[in-house]
């Protein structure tokens, strides 16, 4: 047997090769997108084709340092910090409304301290951290309703603050759904989850409803316009409609194969800030369903690896924060994909690694390193027995 | 230590939770099956649909690049029409206001360098935020532009001006406004000529437009090329601005002077002169009035008073404009009258009709078909030669060769002549004369009389002086042509347009004859008054009557060149209806040519050959001495003289002054220094009586019947 041969060289070390190489292809790959998205914007606005690029690879190369960081560090180390973490990144989103906070694309989401942090992203791994701290000391009291609740409510604060100070929709469900599947994977329960589960469809259909009903008074936020946009695109196709059609267009005229790589026409001014939300659009367009499966083959791999360093991982603690970036990890692609396939209104969500934003992938890289220092602490059977 | 390991090993992950987690896995899997799923289909239903968009909404815009409209320059290389590039100042308010930091800095800016209405560009852009293409300001220089894009390209002091750029096209511009405007026309938009040479060699003038394309490649991918404009190629005229000017002032001189003299209006209903090198058909000159300025081709304000303009209807003012920029020169007919005479003489000599030795009586009519048709002289002029006859401009010697010529012979040689037929000028809008004369098959003999004395048929002014300088060089018909070269926009020469002989229409040795007999015009018959001081001249007058008869209005002319035995300048000046109480008299015509030719032949370098008189010195010591008189006036109310708005430079100036104080004098000498009482007219020698004004017959005494028409 393999592993019986490799144990007997390294009896006690475990590291996740397949884990960290897809994360590596995925980093790579994002670059080149982004090169191939921006260039085009960057060279009219900035005289410079690779300025997005090399702020991103700058940022690629620090979220490696913090990788191997997190990596090397044990994860228990981070334990202790989970109430404090909590606590500062309800803090950070709270300095944005100083004059500390900056502004971009008309929303007051940045914190300017050296460089552009966006604090929803902290408060994402916070999330996680604190979530996976909490349900370890709560035992077994997970399995009552007041335990239940207990979980649901932690992430409500900070979802709120998400979404009323940096007017941050997507963010804010993007945290509370990590505290969602975390809950539900530690959870034993199903019921709830099913009524939940109605619950949540049920109020949107609700508001989907009221929202068509409304459009006809048209006393409509922004919002509001983007469900009826997602609705009929074609009907909004110069307003709000409009980045979802280009999307939507580039995804149509890519064929099977792509027009090739940098070949895409939708970038070319068409498809505003492409290197942001709809990058996805543009792998469809210059790489064909080919290659858009061939990515989500690559995050279902990933994902894959996540659950096997968490079923495997040696405590409670250890496989919650893996379930928590695999929340993460999901809830983004599922939700980036979903937007740009116009499967679910627009709202801003990026495409982990590979749309262009150096706190995000920063703080993915961080949880890489989280689930790599996860990985290490496990244990084959055999040795311990 | 122990404690801890304990805590750990209590919580661990347990199985409900692995397959919880794995049914979480199984539900993302089935989220990115469901995903790639509606990635197929959106393929599969709108692929083709989606492809067609995407090249539909690509710009393959095509933006034009103008090309430059060639320049019409002068016999000197002066440009006389040119082309200039110019900006229209463009606004995209999308772009201005896709980011509100723009707005401001733009607005400042643009403020700050051009003369804008601050609250109506302001509104424009906040009330049309998707307009991509205003024109906020037209036809701007480029320094008038110049320091609006010095800010915009100063990207590190305003990042945020956004959305302005400047379209070039270019503008004709005419840095003579008025001068010579017949010859040279105008061009409207699109770079269409209207009249003149700007219409007759718009096509050379024009280049072709550039353009900035994109295309799809065979791969699809979007590429963008730039053809290049082709400018317009440059003519290069035989028009000499100094002689042109000279022209044209002496023109507005006679206008001027006789204006609301005998009725209201100008001095004359039209005045045309043609300059022609008789050796090449070059034509040097070509003016009529009333002139209008090239670069405000609409304006009506030197025709018309303000409160005309107010109340004139739309179509008459454009009929106004018409005629305003209509060429005199070749577009309108009238009938010659005795400019005619020597066309009828040549025939006859070159036909062997005559001899040129013949004598004629005249008792002042002949009449033929039971008509009287008279000469202008009543009482008869007795017994002539045929010289006698052009140089006292005998009707009845006319009528008696012509009669003798025979009417085919005589309409032969018109067509020979090219009357009736363009000349093919390069100019645009020539008039056709073929209806304008007679019709050989159904001519009778009075036609064929009036029409030896230029009578019954019409020609134009370019028709005219280009069958008589045939007369005088020796018999080649020459085309009259303006533009003698074609040069590339970088000046080098595309093609060379050589003098084209179109025909002989007479022979030398006629020819002789024919300036023989025109010398004497001028040196002891009607045309005296038209010598230049100091040279020696032939040439022929004209007076006819204008159909109505009998109304009193006449076309006076005057067909003179320089020097008398080898003529180098051709003249042809036409007075139409000169607002004087008589107008058939052709001194009007002559004392212009002299005016004229007086300082276009220094110019010309043909030096004087004659003594002056002591008449003609003291004519130009008095003028000199006026000359400098006004010198002194201007420089004492010099800020007058500044102030009048006139193109002429000072030296033009003083040279105006200086004609008039000569025409006043030449009047006081014919006038006065002969007979105090009785007049003596100067064209025909007779003498006028002084109460009726009626000329007198020198033999007789007996006075001619002015109710008759008095034909020349």
């Amino acid at each position: 047997m393999a592993i019986t041969k490799r144990r007997k060289k390294q009896p006690e070390y475990f590291f996740d090769y397949t884990l960290l190489f897809v994360v590596l292809f995925l980093l790579g790959f994002g670059l080149i997108m982004i090169y191939s998205t921006s260039s085009y914007e960057a060279s009219l606005e900035f005289n410079d084709p690779a300025y997005y690029f090399r702020k991103q690879a700058l940022s690629s190369v620090i979220g490696l340092g913090a990788m191997v960081l997190f990596a090397i560090i044990p994860y228990h180390f981070w334990e202790r910090f989970a109430i404090p973490a909590y606590l500062i990144s309800m803090v950070l989103i709270a300095l944005v409304m100083t004059p500390l906070g900056r502004e971009s694309h008309g929303a007051r989401r940045w914190l300017y301290i050296g460089m552009s942090v966006q604090p929803a992203e902290i408060a994402k791994l916070s999330m996680i951290l604190v979530l996976a701290s909490l349900v370890c000391r709560m035992g077994k009291s997970i399995k009552t309703t007041k335990g239940f609740m207990t979980v649901l409510f932690v992430p409500i604060p900070v979802c709120l603050m998400v979404y009323t100070i940096t007017d941050n929709l997507s963010s804010a469900i993007i945290i509370f759904g990590i505290a969602f599947l975390m809950l539900f994977v530690s959870s034993p329960e199903y019921k709830k989850f099913l009524l939940l589960f109605a619950l949540v469809g049920a109020v949107a259909s609700l508001a989907v409803y009221s929202i068509v009903q409304l459009s006809e008074s048209g006393k409509l936020g922004f919002r509001g316009e983007r469900i009826l946009a997602w609705l009929d695109p074609e009907a909004y196709a110069s307003g709000k409609g409009f980045q979802t059609l280009q999307a939507l267009y580039a995804i149509g005229s890519g064929g099977v194969f792509g027009k090739g790589l940098g070949q895409s026409m939708q970038k070319l001014g068409f498809l505003p800030e492409a290197q942001n939300d709809m990058i996805f659009s543009i792998i469809c367009e210059e790489l064909g369903l080919f290659g858009a499966i061939a990515v989500i083959l690559l995050f279902v791999l990933l994902i894959w690896r996540f659950m096997i360093v968490a079923n495997n991982a040696p405590d409670l603690f250890g496989a919650l924060l893996v379930v928590g970036v695999l929340g993460h990890f999901a809830i983004q692609v599922i939700l980036n994909i979903a937007v740009v396939t116009n499967t679910l209104p627009n709202t801003g969500i990026s495409l982990p690694f590979i749309s262009y934003g150096g706190t995000s992938v920063l703080f993915l890289m961080v949880e890489i390193g989280l689930v790599l220092s996860v990985a290490r602490g496990i244990r084959f059977k055999d040795a311990q027995e | 230590m122990k404690e801890k390991k304990k805590q750990i090993k209590k919580y661990k992950f347990t199985t409900s939770m692995q397959k919880k987690l794995v049914i979480l896995f199984g539900l993302v899997l089935l989220a990115f099956i469901g995903l790639s799923a509606r990635l197929i289909l959106i393929n599969r239903d709108s692929g083709e649909q989606y492809k067609k968009q995407v090249l539909e909404q690509q710009e393959y815009d095509s933006r034009t690049l103008p090309y430059k409209r060639g320049d019409i320059v002068d016999a000197k290389g002066t440009p006389i029409a040119m082309s200039e590039k110019v900006y229209n100042l463009v606004l995209d308010n999308k772009l201005i206001l896709e980011k509100e930091t723009y707005l401001e800095p733009t607005l400042s800016a643009l403020f700050q360098c051009f003369d804008l209405d601050e609250t109506e560009v302001r509104n424009y852009i906040t009330q049309n935020p998707s307009a991509q293409y205003y024109v906020a300001l037209k036809k701007l220089k480029y320094d008038q532009i110049a320091p609006f894009l010095e800010l915009q390209n100063d990207k590190e002091t305003n990042p945020d001006i956004k959305g302005v750029w400047f379209e070039e096209e270019y503008q004709r511009l005419y840095p003579y406004n008025s001068l010579a405007c017949d010859i040279i026309g105008f061009t409207g938009k699109d770079n269409v000529g209207s009249y003149g040479l700007e219409e007759y060699y718009n096509d050379t003038l024009n280049g072709t437009n550039g353009r900035e394309y994109g295309y799809l490649n065979d791969d699809s991918s979007l590429e963008r090329t730039t053809k290049a404009a082709v400018d317009g190629s440059t003519i290069a005229t035989s028009i000499d601005v100094n002689i042109q000017s000279i022209v044209e002032k002496h023109i507005l001189k006679f206008n001027e002077e006789h204006r609301d003299e005998a009725r209201d209006g100008a001095g004359s209903s039209n005045t045309g002169v043609i300059i022609m090198n008789p050796n090449n058909g070059e034509i040097l000159a070509m003016a009529s009035y009333p002139v209008f300025d090239l670069n405000d081709t609409k304006n009506l304000t030197g025709l018309l008073e303000t409160e005309e303009l107010e109340t004139i209807t739309e179509d008459a003012k454009y009929e106004l404009l018409n005629s305003l920029w209509k060429n005199f020169c070749i577009t309108s007919t009238f009938e010659p009258g005795s400019t005619a005479k020597p066309f009828t003489i040549a025939a006859a000599l070159e036909s062997g009709s005559i001899t040129g030795n013949e004598t004629y009586y005249c008792d002042g009519y002949l009449e033929i078909g039971g008509h009287k048709i008279h000469c202008h002289n009543r009482l008869g002029d007795g017994l002539l030669t045929v010289k006698q006859g052009i140089e006292k401009s005998c009707n009845v010697v006319l009528m008696n060769v012509g009669l003798t010529v025979g009417i085919d012979t005589f309409m032969k040689y018109a067509s020979i002549f090219n009357f009736g037929l363009k000349t093919n000028i390069d100019l645009a809008g020539e008039a056709r004369t073929d209806s304008l004369i007679f019709d050989p098959t159904k001519m009778v003999p009075t036609d064929l009389a009036v029409s030896s004395f230029g009578q019954g048929y019409n020609v134009t002014m370019i028709q005219q002086i280009a069958a008589f300088a045939s007369l005088i060089n020796g018999g080649a018909y020459y085309e009259p042509h303006i533009v003698n070269k074609v040069l590339s926009p970088d000046g080098s020469t595309v093609k060379n347009i050589q003098p084209r002989i179109l025909k002989q229409t007479i022979s030398d040795t006629t020819s002789e004859l024919i300036k023989d007999f025109c010398n004497g015009v001028v040196t002891e018959g009607t045309g005296v008054t038209a010598r230049p001081a100091g040279y020696t001249m032939g040439g022929k007058t004209g007076t006819a009557e204008k159909v109505p008869r009998g109304t009193g209005n006449y076309v006076v002319s005057f067909m003179g060149y320089v020097p008398a035995e080898d003529p180098q300048v051709l003249i042809y000046v036409v007075i139409d209806e000169p607002n004087v109480a008589a107008q058939d008299n052709a001194r009007y015509a002559t004392i212009m040519t002299r005016d004229i030719m007086t300082e276009v032949l220094p110019y010309l370098n043909i030096y004087q050959t004659e003594e002056l008189t002591q008449a003609e010195i003291e004519e130009q010591n008095l003028k000199a001495e006026e000359a400098s008189a006004s010198i002194s006036q201007n420089s004492v109310s010099g800020n007058e003289a500044n102030e009048t708005p006139e193109n002429q430079t000072g030296a033009n100036n003083e040279g105006e002054t200086a004609t008039e104080s000569e025409e006043e004098t030449v009047e006081g000498n014919t006038e006065e220094t002969d007979e105090p009482e009785i007049e003596i007219d100067p064209e025909t020698g007779y003498a006028i009586d002084p109460v009726t004004g009626i000329l007198l017959d020198p033999l007789t005494g007996v006075p001619i019947d002015p109710t008759v028409s008095n034909l020349e």
